[in-house]
């Protein structure tokens, strides 16, 4: 292949040659030293001129008395060359605000950019790639001003996209992704009781079958003015991917290009991220074993049981094996304990004593360097009449966890062949399998991070859970009921867990398109085009037996083993048809204007099945050996159609003033069916002001103006009321009440927005900016409204209130150095998005999204952002200081709807820097969100559970806080427990440990109920007390963290080899980089995890437990073009 | 332009066909848009028992509260924490959304239906007014949970700011309801059949269940309302209540998931060794010698106290404040305090019955646990018993009504069904009530019939919940972090949601209760 085209290439340049007075030749690269193909290459002054090859190179026969040569390409700064010999090779930079530059719009349509009077913004697939990220919306992040990005940390998980922030109250908020113009799938499959933060797996974000390879750009549609074509569904944004395509060749030849790409990432545990402990204290809830409310007599070491365990008549100390928490006794190697490794007659040490330490190896030994090897060949090329790109992807991951793989195979094909002169066809098919071993669990129940995080014995040698498990083959766990019940009673052996009972799924998925373009006349053009996205998914979870018991299967019993597996089968067609009209109808008036249809058509097949009662036969994961009969699978189809028929219309004025509008009507199947079409309108328009000024440092200047309003569709199935089939009871039929109370009055919700903006780039483009302001306002949306129970619903769906989204969004670039040999350039995207719930209807000014572990609840509140957190909150004083109750804690409010947090950023940014000196190119990312809360549930019981470093240090008196307490006369206060009967005025022993919660304690002198006295807290209160710190005896609002970050979210260093030596090794370009991405988290308020951190994409944020640490990822890459 | 006139009519066709079966597409095929009212009866009865049953921390606590259980490692329910896992909310759930107003629905269902073939009218009108009692019992446990709660607004979710009805007010209406469901019962006909899942569609056990029920609603107002409670206990039993333990209301949980009894669920399925039973319990037991201890509990428990020093070495030991069972290597001895324990017996070690200290942390393996036979399965769930209804006539006749039986009678009889019901002999029965259980043996009527009425209530939290409010028997241990404080709480505050949903409302009940708080009385608890 590679010969044949070297020997094309040589053919070419003979026959140019052969009548050339005098030929130029050379070679056109990028920034990046890729070969460009398709320059054009111009004689100044002159006519004459050719196009660069599939290889860059181009060879033009100059006249005599012409001595520059003009090279142009779309998107690329163009530069004038004198002659000066009969080689140029040339460099083409990017430009960075072309005036001309074209970016492709809503339906696929391309459009020049000065020409839209709304916000666009693109991304190259390089920048967008650099990294290597298997994900491509984490691939976003930082790189557009109003996408608002939240990097899931879980292995393969899904991450949060919003542009403009939350407008939909309770639906989706997800930007929709078009490849190609074919909307893709991005539905999150996690399960009710996984999204509300009790267990289950994140599955990721569909639309990662996207193989970043491919990706050729991606355009970012902010506002509704931009997206109105797209009708309702695009109410939350798109971002248009546009996917690497072969080239025409130009002069009547065949055209071929080779390139294979190969990089090789590691994944190492980011420890900023993961909990620092506490290293003195062992496994117990306190002094609850033996000492004051055993035996009469209290021992030294009252976290530890006391009793003859071996039978030789002597007492022994035995950890209290059942807690799960490291309040106990402190640690003393001289100790010699009875530990759980001494319950297991399996173990070599069974019935032997170990020193009472901390485990030699703690949670962080789990995890492991995970790496991602991806390797990618593709073939593109073309004739004059046919275009064709083939491209394979393998991708293969193994996770920071034991037993946790990834892989993933991509194949995609494109091909455009024209059948006449006028007639185009073009078919394109992407085939993804996608396989996952292992993921994580999330939430609180079942997780080893929760246990890791809030319920965990410090003492435990993670190494020898390891080996434990290795050896055996079985559960032996830390966390036995006693020596005659080995069965774990919360915790399973993290091992055991990991290769036992791990889940696995794949995802085939198949998305094409065709398409016809034909080319009426000369202002008249048709598309037709018919595309499907099609998958279908296979979830399989495994319990084996021997494990704790957890929620599992059909209904959610907790059982103790067991099999389930959900099968999902999704479906997507879309049939377009649209008419092009382009005519200029004077000599300053251009006329654009589409007429089309779109009709769509989604189902969702699902069905999930499970084991009842337990596995029969142990090992054996099917659905056939259930030990009890199986209950019937829940299964559920849901399909949806829309068609939509939209007329476009846009004018120009000499190249200087446009407007724009659109009018789109859709007809929905989720709407009553007397009230289920709806219309909406967009106008939008620009002013190139520059055109006027015509001054020479001003390269653009724009402004633009645009108003949209968008319709959208209810759910589905939420007119007519539905009864749900529950199993049968000794024959009888049994039906449940639905919860939701449905709507046959519902109507379409509307959203209106206006926007505005400002476009300048100057001093040759080395200065530009892009700013907007725009306002959204979402009215009556169709939610299903929380209702008292008493009306025998939990919720009914209703048309009610109004989001209001307003913000701005900043791009701002620079070309700091621009020289030869170097540059630098600087871009900078920050947005704020100031949102808020303005009403929601007479009857409410309460909306709850979800209520979560920890009685916390995330709200969409009348008058506040959406997205509140809401629960108990500290009592303040007149002078802000905490309130301390006479019982020495903080006092805390009776009720749980104070609001305690915002999920909602204050702003967003990001800052890229790219210098470039002769072959070298280094960049990095900075990312950053200011602002946001996080309720954290890991703070919340880990810090009752005596886990983290915070609860273990060297108090006011200078004694270690979990000591016991004394009174002045050194007498031994109860060491335990909270100490009402103590006056505080009488002091405490100067060896006491303990501390004073910082407040004020108050008092009601008048009577009125009231406090009106506050003097400052002196109650010495316990350490060493599960109480003190955590859930038990705080308000929530001690648990929410500032969830702001500034992270090293990319950096790379790439060598272009230079072409001495790419010619030696017949290649068109080389390219080696070492790349990392999450590199290093430079700030964060929020202790032991990251504040991105969550159980994956929805609109339930601001809400963690046991989440997944993230992956700092450093690696390789090689990317060879033939 | 003839071929862009073709295109139109081809696009406009498409999009009109595709239009057509539109409605289809939003209609829920799997699941059924028209159900017969039966089924949702049926479901509720077993959602209502479900959550009686139960003893789940998110739902059902009242095993706790009435100190027959106490949790081993995580106290916060034992300590009357109900707002942490939302208790109040989750139970306005399953009383009014999965059990009154599938109820409800189904008496409109079932009342606006054509006749099955074969059904009669009568048979029908059965079905309705049995349904009507379920409803009755299910408000009347609302309202012993909570006092005020929304009555006439409920169930209708065109009203979603529901009004809080007075308490008593509810009482006498639910009595005015059962008057007329058991004056139309027809005992002639029959109802549901097999769909009753716990009488089997027996019209005369309704008829029994109606009395029985009202009995227990009216001795609840005695210190209110003395002369109305009187009126209606006494006509409760002349029209006839429960005489044996074959008429109690029990429902027959199956032997596999998900129609177990959820104890099974929560005790054996889970794993988890959350309870064990209390001092408060065993003590008493063991106190009285009462032979539902080998029923109610199992796993004896070496005599800790024997063990004081820290080196090992034993000392004898002397127990003085309660008589218990002692179970050596070769034999059973019931030993009356004081007793001593001899250190040279620590080679017969002699164990006991052992409860954890209420509220306390209490290792799973220090204590008595819950016997094996409550957690088949298919223990039943229970409703009302007839052991139950004699101990409300013998309160009733210790308060001097007309209820044809005296008090200690109607006592021994109570006993007697509890000791039967739990699988002991009438012999141990009788050793029993002329032992230490004997009726003349406690200081008063209310201590005699409050603590058997308890121990005999056992696994049933809250209807012993309801005992112990009204009668002050027996004394209660006070928990060490207590919500309240220390003493047990004399109701449940209300749901978090309606303080958000239906504030209004919510704070004129909370005014009108006076507080809500735990330790606000309900309106017949005057004493």
């Amino acid at each position: 292949m590679k010969k044949l085209m070297l020997l094309f290439a040589f053919f070419s340049l003979i026959s140019l040659q052969i009548y050339a007075q005098k030929t130029v030749t050379g070679t056109v690269t990028d920034d990046a030293g890729k070969a460009i193909p398709g320059v054009s290459v111009l004689v100044k002054g002159t006519t004459i001129g050719t196009m660069s090859l599939a290889d860059g190179t181009y060879s033009v026969k100059v006249p005599d008395g012409s001595n520059v040569l003009i090279f142009s390409y779309m998107g690329k700064e163009t530069q004038e060359i004198t002659i000066t010999g009969n080689v140029i090779n040339v460099k083409l930079m990017p430009s960075s605000e072309a005036i001309d530059e074209v970016v492709v719009t809503a339906l696929g349509i391309s459009r020049e950019k000065k020409s839209l009077g709304y916000a666009v913004q693109e991304v190259g697939g390089d920048e967008l790639n650099r990294t290597n990220n298997n994900n491509v919306i984490n691939s976003i992040s930082g790189k557009v001003s109003g996408v608002q990005i939240r990097n899931n940390t879980n292995m393969g998980g899904s991450s949060n996209i919003l542009m403009r922030g939350s407008s939909s109250l309770t639906g989706n908020n997800q930007v929709l992704f078009v490849v190609d113009g074919i909307p893709v799938n991005n539905m999150n499959t996690n399960d009710a009781g996984q999204r509300s933060g009790r267990s289950g797996y994140d599955y990721g974000n569909p639309v990662s079958d996207i193989n970043p390879n491919d990706i050729e750009s991606i355009n970012v549609l902010k506002g509704a003015a931009a997206t109105a074509l797209y009708g309702s569904r695009a109410a939350n944004g798109v971002i248009i991917v546009t996917t690497k395509k072969g080239q025409k060749s130009k002069d009547g030849g065949k055209n071929i290009s080779v390139g294979v790409n190969s990089s090789t990432i590691f994944h190492t545990m980011d420890k900023s991220t993961f909990p620092e402990y506490q290293t003195n204290y062992g496994q117990g809830y306190g002094p609850y074993y033996s000492g004051p409310l055993g035996d009469e007599q209290p021992s030294d070491y009252w976290g530890l049981y006391h009793y003859d365990f071996d039978g030789d008549g002597v007492l022994d100390y035995v950890t209290p094996t059942t807690e799960d928490a490291s309040i106990g006794s402190h640690y003393d190697p001289d100790l010699m304990v009875y530990q759980y490794d001494a319950f297991y007659p399996d173990l070599p040490t069974y019935m032997k004593k170990s020193p009472y330490v901390m485990g030699a190896n703690g949670p962080d030994y789990f995890f492991q360097r995970g790496r991602t090897l991806t390797n990618s060949v593709n073939i593109s090329g073309g004739t004059a009449v046919s275009t064709f790109r083939l491209s394979y992807t393998n991708t293969d991951e193994t996770g920071l966890m034991p037993n946790s793989t990834l892989k993933k195979n991509n194949v995609a094909f494109n091909s455009s062949y024209d059948l006449l002169e006028n007639l185009t066809v073009t078919v394109s098919a992407n085939y993804t399998n996608n396989q996952v071993v292992g993921r994580n669990h999330t939430g609180y129940n079942e997780n080893i991070l929760s246990s890791f995080r809030q319920w965990y014995n410090l003492g435990v040698d993670m190494a020898q859970q390891e080996e434990f498990y290795n050896l055996t083959g079985k559960n032996i766990s830390w966390n036995p009921v006693d020596e005659n019940d080995l069965s774990p009673i919360y915790w399973d052996n993290p091992y055991w867990q990991r290769y036992e009972n791990y889940q696995s799924d794949e995802r085939n998925r198949l998305i094409g398109y065709t398409q016809l373009d034909w080319k009426i006349n000369s202002f008249l053009n048709f598309m037709g085009k018919y595309s499907v996205d099609h998958y279908t998914t296979l979830q399989e979870e495994r319990k084996a037996v021997g494990s704790v018991a957890g929620e599992f299967g059909v209904g959610r019993p907790d059982v103790q083993s067991g099999y389930a597996r959900t099968q999902i089968l999704f479906t997507e067609t879309n049939f377009d048809a649209m008419l092009k009209f382009n005519k200029n109808l004077t000599d300053d008036i251009n006329l654009t204007a589409l007429l089309g249809t779109n009709l769509r058509q989604t189902s969702i097949d699902q069905v999930y099945a499970s084991t009842n009662g337990g596995l029969a036969v142990p090992g054996v994961f099917a659905l056939s050996n259930s030990a009890s009969p199986m209950l019937p699978p829940e299964d559920s189809y849901e399909k949806i159609g829309v068609n939509g028929m939209y007329i476009n219309a846009s004018l120009g004025y000499k190249n200087m003033f446009f407007i724009d509008g659109t009018v789109r009507r859709d007809v929905s199947s989720t709407l009553p069916t007397d009230n289920n079409a709806y219309i909406y309108p967009s106008v939008s328009s620009s002013f190139l002001f520059s055109e006027v000024l015509n001054q020479n440092w001003l390269n653009l200047g724009k402004i633009r103006l645009n108003y949209a309003s968008v319709g959208n569709d209810a759910p589905w199935s939420r007119v007519e009321d539905a009864y749900r089939i529950v199993s049968p009871f000794n024959g009888n039929t049994m039906i449940r009440f639905p919860s939701y109370k449905n709507n046959p009055d519902l109507k379409p919700e509307i959203s209106g927005s206006i926007e505005g903006g400002l476009e300048m780039s100057m001093f040759d483009n080395r200065l530009g900016f892009d700013l907007a302001l725009y306002k959204t306002n979402t009215i009556d949306q169709v939610v299903p409204l929380s209702v008292s129970y008493v009306t025998g619903y939990s919720s009914k769906f209703v048309n009610i209130g109004e989001v209001e989204n307003k913000g701005i969004e900043l791009m701002l670039r620079g070309t700091v150095v621009k020289k030869k040999n170097l540059s630098w350039d600087i871009t900078l995207n920050w947005s704020k998005n100031i949102n808020q719930v303005v009403s929601l209807g007479d009857d409410i000014d309460n909306l709850q999204l979800a209520s979560l572990q920890g009685g916390v609840t995330i709200n969409a509140r009348e008058g506040e952002p959406y997205g509140v957190i809401q629960g108990t909150d500290y009592i303040y004083a007149p002078d802000g200081q905490k309130v301390v109750g006479a019982n020495g804690y903080y006092e805390k409010t009776a009720t749980s709807d104070q609001v305690i947090g915002s999920v909602q950023p204050d702003w967003n940014a990001g800052i890229t820097n790219t210098i470039q000196y002769k072959n070298f190119t280094a960049s990095f990312l900075i990312d950053m969100q200011m602002g946001g809360s996080i309720f954290s549930l890991d703070q919340w019981y880990g810090m009752a559970t005596g886990l983290f470093i915070e609860t273990d240090y060297t108090n006011d008196l200078g004694n270690p806080v979990r000591d016991a307490i004394y009174d002045a006369d050194g007498n031994l206060l109860i060491p335990y427990i909270d100490l009402p009967d103590h006056d505080p005025a009488d002091g405490y022993g100067a060896e006491s440990g303990g501390l004073i919660l910082d407040g004020v304690v108050g008092e009601d002198t008048n009577g009125d109920g009231e406090y009106d006295t506050f003097t400052q807290n002196t109650r010495r209160m316990s350490g060493g007390d599960y109480r003190i710190w955590g859930y038990s005896k705080n308000p929530n609002a001690g648990f929410v963290f500032d969830a702001t970050y500034v992270k090293l979210r990319e950096a790379s260093l790439g060598y272009n080899l230079p072409k001495s030596i790419t010619d030696k090794l017949q290649l068109t370009n080389a390219n080696i980089s070492v790349v990392g991405s999450n590199l290093w988290i430079m700030y964060k308020a929020l202790p032991h995890a990251d504040p991105e951190a969550s159980q994956g994409a929805g609109n339930v944020q601001g809400w963690q437990s046991g989440v997944f640490p993230t992956a700092r990822n450093i690696g390789f890459s090689i990317n060879l073009t033939f | 332009m003839k071929r862009i006139y073709i295109i139109f009519i081809v696009l406009l066709t498409l999009s009109v066909s595709c239009t057509k079966n539109f409605e289809d597409f939003n209609t829920d095929e799997k699941n059924p848009t028209v159900v017969d009212g039966e089924f949702l009866f049926s479901n509720a009865q077993k959602e209502l028992v479900d959550q009686i049953s139960s003893t789940n921390v998110n739902l059902n606590i009242w095993k706790l509260v009435s100190q027959y259980w106490t949790e081993t490692t995580y106290t916060d329910e034992a300590n009357y924490d109900v707002v942490n896992r939302t208790i109040p909310d989750n139970i306005f759930d399953v009383y009014y959304r999965l059990v009154l107003k599938p109820l409800n629905e189904s008496k409109t269902l079932i009342s606006t239906r054509d006749l099955f073939a074969g059904e009669t009218e009568a048979q029908r009108s059965n079905k309705l007014l049995i349904i009507d009692l379920m409803e009755v019992y299910t408000y009347h446990n609302l309202v012993n949970i909570f006092g005020d709660v929304p009555y006439t607004d409920a169930l209708d979710v065109e009203n979603i700011s529901p009004v809080y009805d007075d308490a008593l007010t509810i009482y006498k209406d639910l009595i005015t309801r059962i008057n007329a469901d058991f004056t139309g019962l027809d005992a002639s006909n029959g109802s549901f059949g097999s769909a009753d899942l716990i009488y089997g569609g027996d019209v005369a056990a309704w008829k029994l269940f109606a009395n029985s029920l009202k009995l227990k609603i009216a001795i609840n107002l005695a210190d209110v309302d003395f002369n109305y409670s009187k009126t209606n206990v006494e006509a409760a039993v002349t029209d006839g209540v429960f005489t044996s333990g074959a008429d109690n209301a029990l429902f027959n949980y199956q032997g596999s998931t998900p129609n177990t009894n959820p104890l099974y669920e929560d005790l054996i399925l889970s794993g988890r060794k959350d309870f064990v039973l209390t001092n408060t319990l065993v003590d008493k037991l063991n106190d009285l010698k009462d032979p539902r201890l080998n029923y109610y509990l199992q796993g004896t428990i070496d005599f800790k106290y024997l063990y004081t020093n820290p080196d090992g070495s034993k000392k004898d030991t002397t127990i003085t404040d309660v008589s218990r069972w002692l179970f050596y290597a070769d034999s059973t001895v019931y030993k009356e305090v004081p007793f001593t324990i001899y250190a040279d017996d620590s080679l017969n070690l002699p164990s006991t019955y052992l409860g954890g200290d209420y509220g306390y942390s209490s290792a799973y393996s220090s204590f008595s646990h819950i016997h094996d036979n409550i957690q088949v399965a298919s223990f039943p769930g229970i409703l009302l018993t007839y052991s139950e209804i004699e101990f409300y006539i013998a309160e009733a006749a210790a308060r001097t009504m007309s209820v044809g039986q005296g008090a200690q009678e109607a006592y021994d009889n109570a006993v007697t069904a509890s000791v039967l019901y739990w699988g002991g002999t009438a012999s141990e029965a009788t050793d029993y009530l002329t032992g230490k259980g004997d009726y003349l043996l406690f200081g008063t009527w209310q201590e005699a019939i409050g603590t058997q009425a308890w121990i005999s209530f056992y696994t049933r939290g809250l209807v012993a919940y309801n005992e112990y409010r009204r009668l002050d028997f027996p004394v209660m241990n006070e928990a060490p972090d207590a919500a309240t404080g220390g003493p047990v709480p004399t109701r449940f505050t209300y749901p978090i949601n309606e303080q958000t949903l239906n504030a209004v409302n919510y704070a004129a009940a909370a005014a009108a209760i006076g507080g809500d708080d735990l330790l606000t009385k309900l309106f017949w608890d005057i004493n």
